[in-house]
């Protein structure tokens, strides 16, 4: 076998390996971000602003992680969550810097998607708190995108 | 895509931050902020324009004799220019406010010029070009989208070559400029609700621990600006109580001084 064959089916394995490997090896922040854009997209026509940054990260089955915000009364928010693993259920809520919930009740839930809603009644800092309720993965990536007018 | 610094950033936040237990699938009502984390690293320092639409749902605000279309200084310490470009951006979003289209494109020029200086023209100069493209159709939540991008990918290039202590620098030249207008807006008309803006203590806190870690930038405004914020901090850090009017003309007093210092030679 010349060196250019022995070279090709090297190559091919590799790229056969790679197909067969959970696509979750390959999926990024990146990926979870695009979900999350996506819940977000209807809300865009209502006239929300979503912002180009964002959070993300990785989280086992049941964890959740907690990150603080500065909010202005006078607008309303919405948070978005997403992760690419499809089969995960992910939830997000916000609370007040006393802990008290302080969404409206329209936030909701849907498998690999979540979203809140916040009209704060007053500026400061709130704690958006998001969750991997369930995950068939090790670790799922989330990311977390919010809008407001 | 997120490019693969901002993916190591964001996993490190991750890790870092607070890990809380499942609760089930009953929301809970209230929980112990005590046990989260006292850091704000994680915080997205907000938009001019997310306190600027807070404002203007107050009562009508004259945008216009806040435009600022003058050109600066020109300057060649990074630190300073990150710190300038901040600024502009901010001013971007006022000019938009002002619906001023001859200063929006003014600026998405002087965006491209500050960017290229500190070696992030490239992923700015699409940006620019829209930022133009769509004052010249009026179009502003367009542009108000665009001045976003701009940020976040001046942001976004400074983390890829680990220059994340001058993207720190943009995002605090935005909030003095965008605090220093706030604060001149409700000095002018006082209103408890205009002047509850400013509370931002952890904010605040964030960019004052941040300016603490760049003690290799020798530069004279980042030092004022530091001393500036611990005089501001008592002032809108006060719990419940209402900022008075007094403190938000004070407050505009340091953030307009700091605003000379940053578009201006010492």
């Amino acid at each position: 076998m010349n060196a250019s064959v022995k070279v090709l089916l090297r190559g091919s394995s590799l790229l056969a390996a790679l197909i067969v490997l959970h696509p979750t090896v390959f999926a990024s922040v990146d990926d979870a971000q695009s979900f999350a854009l996506q819940a977000a997209e209807p809300y865009v026509k209502e006239g929300f602003q979503v912002r180009e940054d964002y959070w993300g990260g990785d989280l086992a089955s049941g964890e959740k992680k907690a990150v603080r915000q500065q909010l202005f009364k006078g607008n309303e928010y919405w948070f978005w969550l997403g992760t690419e693993v499809e089969r995960a259920k992910i939830s997000v809520h916000i609370y007040d810097s006393d802990g008290k919930l302080a969404e409206e009740p329209d936030g909701w839930q849907k498998g690999h998607f979540a979203a809140a809603h916040v009209i704060p009644k007053t500026t400061g800092s709130y704690f958006v708190i998001v969750n991997i309720e369930e995950s068939p993965e090790e670790r799922t990536h989330w990311a977390l995108v919010y809008g407001f007018r | 895509m997120t490019p693969f610094p901002k993916y190591l950033k964001l996993s490190a936040i991750a890790a870092s931050g607070l890990i809380l237990c499942a609760q089930g699938d009953q929301v809970p009502q209230h929980i112990d902020i005590k046990q989260l984390s006292k850091t704000v690293e994680d915080v997205v320092v907000p938009l001019p324009n997310e306190i600027f639409g807070a404002l203007n749902k107050l009562g009508a605000v004259n945008w216009k004799e806040h435009v600022r279309s003058d050109k600066g200084t020109n300057f060649t310490e990074r630190p300073r220019i990150a710190l300038l470009l901040g600024t502009v951006i901010a001013d971007g979003f006022i000019a938009v406010q002002a619906e001023d289209a001859p200063t929006v494109k003014e600026i998405g020029q002087r965006v491209l010029t500050l960017a290229k200086g500190i070696g992030v023209g490239n992923s700015i100069t699409p940006h620019a070009k829209a930022i133009i493209e769509a004052a010249d159709k009026r179009n502003w939540d367009g542009v108000r989208q665009e001045l976003d991008r701009t940020q976040n990918s001046v942001q976004q290039a400074m983390n890829e070559v680990h220059d994340e202590k001058l993207s720190q620098l943009v995002s605090l030249g935005g909030w003095l400029r965008g605090t220093e207008v706030l604060t001149s807006v409700v000095s002018k008309h006082f209103s408890a609700d205009g002047a509850e803006l400013l509370h931002q203590p952890d904010l605040l806190s964030y960019f004052q621990t941040r300016l603490q870690a760049m003690p290799e930038f020798n530069v004279p405004i980042i030092r004022e600006i530091e001393n500036a914020l611990g005089q501001v901090k008592p002032l809108i850090d006060v719990g419940k109580a209402r900022i008075p009017p007094e403190s938000v003309k004070k407050i505009n007093e340091i953030t307009t001084r700091l605003g000379g210092g940053i578009t201006t030679r010492d």
